[in-house]
C-alpha cells in the first residue's frame, strides 16, 4: 500500500448528483415559484406588506437554524440580535449629540457590525477554554441574555425609551426614486435579501466550514479528537447568525416604526424556535417556509376567530409537531448536504 | 526513534489509582499491544497519552515535544490519532462526508471540502466503498469501528492510538482489522501505534512487543511468547495476584 502521507493529485471525485440534492432543489424552486406570483396573483397590497415582513422573519429564523439545526447550539434568546438590530438602528437615526444621528443606510452596517460583535463577544464567552458550555448550559446563558437585554431596553430612559421603546420615521428607499417602505417595493427588497442570505448560508452549510459544523453537532467530541478549534468554529457561525438576525431585526423595526423591550425578549426568541421547529430544524429551506406559514396562519386566524385563535394554532402546532417530529421538509434533512 | 516516552505517569480519581508511575517507550516501526483485565488502567493511559485526561504527575513527551499539559485538539494538530471503544462517528453525516472530516485539518480534501483521492483510497481500504452515501448512523458496529479509524488514518497520524478496536467484531472482521493494522505499519503510513485489547488472539496477530498493565501498574513487558510465559502474568489473568 501507499502511504497515506502521499497525497496524489488531489483530484475531485464528486459524485453524480444524489436523490437528496435533487430533492431539496425542487423544494427550493416550488417555493421561490410561490413567492415571485404571490405579487403577480393577488393586488392586496396589505398582504404584499406582510409577507415582506415575513421575510425578514425568515431570515432570522435563517440565522437561528443555522446555529441550532447545523451546529446544534440551541439558542434561546436569538432575539437580542434581532430586537438588538431595530434598538442600534433606532438609537443611531433618531439621537443627538457627537455623530448622531446618520441616515439609515450608514446606521444599517453599523447596527449589523455591533450585533456581530455582540455575537462574538458573547462566542468567546461561552464557547472558549476548558469550561465551554454547551447543551442546556448554552442553552441557560442565551435566555439570561434576552431576560437581561428586556430588562435592560425597559430601564434604558432616555436612550432606550424605556417600555414604550423607540418610535422612528426612517423610511426604506432612496429619497426621490424610489420606495422600498411598502407593499410591492418593500416585497422586492426583502425578498432579494431573503434569496441572497439564502444562497449565501446554503453555500456556507456545504463549505468544508459547514462541514465541520456540521460535525460539532453530531459529535462534538470527535471533531475535538480530530484536532479541529472546536471554539473558533462556532464562534464564527454564531457571529455570522447574530449578524444575520441584526440585519433582519434592523430592517423589520425601520418598517414597523418602532422597536420595544419585547422586541429583545424570550416570547420572541420562543417564537423564532416555533418557526425553525415547524419548518424543520436544520433543513434551510424549512424554517423559512416556517416563518412565512405561521405568522400567516396567526395573522389569519387572530381576524376570523377573534377568541380562539390561539387555540387553533396550539393544536395546529401540536399536530404538525407530533405527526412530523422532523418538521414539514423534516425529509430534508435526512438527505446529504453534499 | 522515540516516538513516545511517557515517564513516571500517575493518575488518581479520589482515593483510586487508576494509573500508577508508569513509564513506557515506544520507538519508530513499534506496533505495542497493550493488554491487561478489567480496571487495569490501560484506557486511563491511552486517555493520558492523547490528553483527554492530565496526568498528576510524571512526563509524555511525544517526539522532542512535551505534552503533558497539552489539551486533546493539540495533541491531534502534532500527529497523534485515537480511535475509541465506542465508535464515535458522525452519525447523522454520510460515510464519505465523515472521511472527509478526518481529511479537513491535513487539508486532505478539494477547496469545496469534495472527496480526493486520498479519502477514496481510505474508503476501499476500509472496505466501505459500497456504502459510502449512507448515513454512518446505519452502519454495523463492526463498519462505525472501521470508519472511525480511516477519520483518524485521514489525519495522518504519527502515533495511532486504539481502544478495543475489535469490540463487537467478529472473528473474521477482526482479522480483518488485524491485517490493516499490519499494513499499515509495514507500509510506513503510521510511525508507532499502541493498541489496548483484551482479544489475545488479535494481539498476536498484530504485535510483536506486548505490556501488560494490572491494577494501574506494568506488570510486564516482552514478546507475546515471553509475557505469556511469565508466572505474573499467569497469576493475574488467573486471578491469584493481589
Amino acid at each position: 500500500m501507499q502511504p497515506l502521507a502521499e497525497l496524489t493529485s488531489g483530484r475531485l471525485r464528486r459524485p453524480p448528483g444524489s436523490p437528496g440534492r435533487h430533492t431539496r432543489r425542487i423544494a427550493e424552486i416550488a417555493v421561490l415559484a410561490m413567492l415571485v406570483a404571490l405579487p403577480l396573483v393577488t393586488s392586496d397590497t396589505f398582504l404584499i406588506d406582510r409577507f415582506g415582513r415575513y421575510f425578514l422573519f425568515a431570515i432570522f429564523a435563517i440565522s437561528v437554524d443555522l446555529v441550532w439545526g447545523y451546529g446544534g447550539m440551541f439558542t434561546f434568546g436569538h432575539a437580542a440580535f434581532f430586537g438588538g438590530g431595530g434598538y442600534l438602528v433606532a438609537m443611531l437615526t433618531t439621537r443627538s449629540g457627537w455623530f448622531l444621528p446618520v441616515p439609515f443606510w450608514v446606521a444599517l452596517p453599523m447596527a449589523v457590525t455591533a450585533a456581530a460583535l455582540l455575537a462574538l463577544a458573547m462566542a468567546y464567552f461561552v464557547f472558549s477554554g476548558r469550561q465551554a458550555l454547551r447543551g442546556v448550559e448554552f442553552a441557560v446563558v442565551t435566555l439570561a441574555v434576552a431576560v437581561l437585554a428586556e430588562r435592560l431596553t425597559n430601564a434604558g430612559g432616555a436612550v432606550t425609551g424605556g417600555r414604550n421603546g423607540i418610535l422612528m420615521q426612517t423610511h426604506l428607499g432612496i429619497p426621490g426614486l424610489i420606495s422600498l417602505h411598502r407593499s410591492y417595493g418593500f416585497y422586492a427588497l426583502t425578498g432579494l435579501l431573503l434569496v441572497a442570505v439564502y444562497l449565501g448560508v446554503r453555500r456556507f452549510i456545504r463549505s468544508r466550514s459547514g462541514l465541520v459544523l456540521r460535525g460539532i453537532r453530531d459529535n462534538e467530541d470527535r471533531i475535538d479528537l480530530l484536532g479541529y478549534d472546536v471554539a473558533r468554529v462556532k464562534r464564527r457561525a454564531f457571529v455570522v447568525s447574530g449578524a444575520l438576525a441584526g440585519l433582519a431585526g434592523a430592517l423589520f423595526h425601520v418598517h414597523e416604526g418602532i422597536v420595544s423591550p419585547s422586541a429583545v425578549g424570550v416570547g420572541s426568541s420562543t417564537l423564532v424556535l416555533l418557526w425553525v421547529v415547524l419548518g424543520g430544524r436544520g433543513t434551510l429551506l424549512g424554517p423559512v417556509v416556517g416563518a412565512l406559514l405561521l405568522p400567516y396562519l396567526t395573522a389569519s386566524l387572530s381576524g376570523t376567530l377573534l377568541d380562539t385563535w390561539l387555540v387553533v394554532v396550539g393544536v395546529i402546532l401540536v399536530l404538525v409537531i407530533t405527526l412530523l417530529p422532523s418538521g414539514l421538509f423534516g425529509f430534508l434533512s435526512r438527505e446529504s448536504e453534499q | 526513534m522515540t516516538v513516545l516516552a511517557v515517564d513516571g505517569v500517575t493518575k488518581s480519581f479520589g482515593g483510586l489509582v487508576a494509573v500508577d508511575d508508569v513509564s513506557l517507550r515506544l520507538e519508530s516501526g513499534e506496533l505495542r499491544g497493550l493488554i491487561g483485565s478489567n480496571g487495569a488502567g490501560k484506557s486511563t493511559l491511552l486517555n493520558l497519552i492523547f490528553g483527554r485526561l492530565h496526568p498528576d504527575r510524571g512526563s509524555i513527551h511525544f517526539g522532542e515535544t512535551d505534552v503533558a499539559g497539552m489539551p486533546a485538539s493539540a495533541r491531534a494538530r502534532l500527529g497523534m490519532g485515537l480511535a475509541l471503544q465506542t465508535p464515535s462517528v458522525f452519525e447523522s453525516l454520510t460515510v464519505e462526508e465523515n472521511l472527509r472530516l478526518g481529511a479537513l485539518p491535513k487539508r486532505l480534501t478539494s477547496r469545496n471540502g469534495g472527496a480526493t483521492d486520498e479519502v477514496e483510497r481510505v474508503l476501499g481500504l476500509i472496505e466501505l466503498e459500497p456504502s459510502r452515501r449512507k448515513r454512518a448512523g446505519h452502519l454495523s458496529h463492526g463498519d462505525q469501528q472501521w470508519l472511525e479509524i480511516g477519520m483518524v488514518l485521514l489525519t495522518q497520524p504519527r502515533l495511532l492510538l486504539l481502544d478495543e478496536p475489535t469490540s463487537g467484531m467478529t472473528r473474521p472482521e477482526s482479522r480483518h482489522t488485524a491485517a490493516l493494522l499490519r499494513q499499515l505499519q509495514e507500509s510506513g503510513a503510521v510511525e508507532a501505534t499502541i493498541v489496548v485489547e483484551h482479544n489475545i488472539e488479535f494481539i498476536e496477530l498484530v504485535s510483536d512487543e506486548v505490556t501488560v498493565m494490572h491494577r494501574g501498574a506494568i506488570l510486564a513487558d516482552g514478546t507475546i511468547e515471553e509475557v505469556q510465559a511469565n508466572p505474573e502474568v499467569q497469576a493475574a489473568y488467573l486471578g491469584r495476584l493481589h
